[in-house]
């Protein structure tokens, strides 16, 4: 059994179909005894130039440990799914578990959104509040 | 004799003992394509032959998943 890692793009419209492929994949990949080691989900991602006319695909990263059929099994089923604009499959040594650099970006970047929000929010409740606030700290 | 002086080349990859350049840590990547998309080549960079050859993999596997353009003058 080899370790690969594999990154699939999926055509934005069939964005709602990606948990259901990734059951499917998972279910091919444990029947064949394999293990996946690392399952990320990106997201829709702004492509670097124009695939087909799409300006933007949704992204799904896997790490897996898995015999030669499984590959091959899921390698088919990425060349016939439409909705798979593109996929990289690449052998690694070893199995690779903590969270890759490009969601950790992304995450980062979702809670930076998420505190300017809430900064902006709390701009107009703060005069409101800070009352309150001060006299519960005593 | 004008002599400028220069900074001298480093491998950054060798200073911090890197063992695998990752295709997805786009902001190394970066750092090592012109603005116009091509891969730098290491006798400007000074990045040791071990580690340009992984670091061109690494931009084309980021460039095929569209991570990283091929050129600035795409569609």
């Amino acid at each position: 059994m080899r370790h690969y890692e594999i990154v699939f793009l999926v055509h934005p419209d069939q964005s709602e179909q990606v948990p259901a492929m990734i059951d499917r994949y998972k279910a091919t990949i444990s029947e064949g005894k394999g293990v996946i080691h690392r399952l990320e989900d990106w997201g829709r991602r702004q492509l670097a130039y124009p695939i087909n006319k799409i300006h933007k695909a949704h992204y799904v990263l896997m790490n897996v440990e898995c015999g030669q059929d499984v590959m091959d099994e899921l390698t088919n089923a990425f060349k016939f799914n439409d909705a798979v604009i593109r996929n990289l499959v690449i052998r690694r040594d070893e199995a690779i578990t903590e969270e890759s650099i490009l969601s950790k970006n992304k995450d980062r970047d979702e809670r930076r959104a998420a505190e300017r929000n809430t900064n902006t929010e709390n701009d107009t409740q703060d005069d409101a509040e800070e009352d309150t606030a001060e006299e519960t700290e005593e | 004799m004008s002599r400028f002086y220069r900074r001298r080349k480093y491998c950054k990859f060798t200073a911090e003992g890197i063992d695998y350049i990752d295709y997805k840590d786009l902001d190394t990547l970066k750092a090592y394509v012109t603005e116009t998309g091509k891969i730098v080549p290491s006798r400007i960079t000074g990045t040791k032959a071990k580690y340009q050859r992984q670091l061109s993999t690494a931009i084309k596997q980021a460039r095929y998943l569209a991570l990283i353009p091929y050129t600035d003058s795409h569609q």
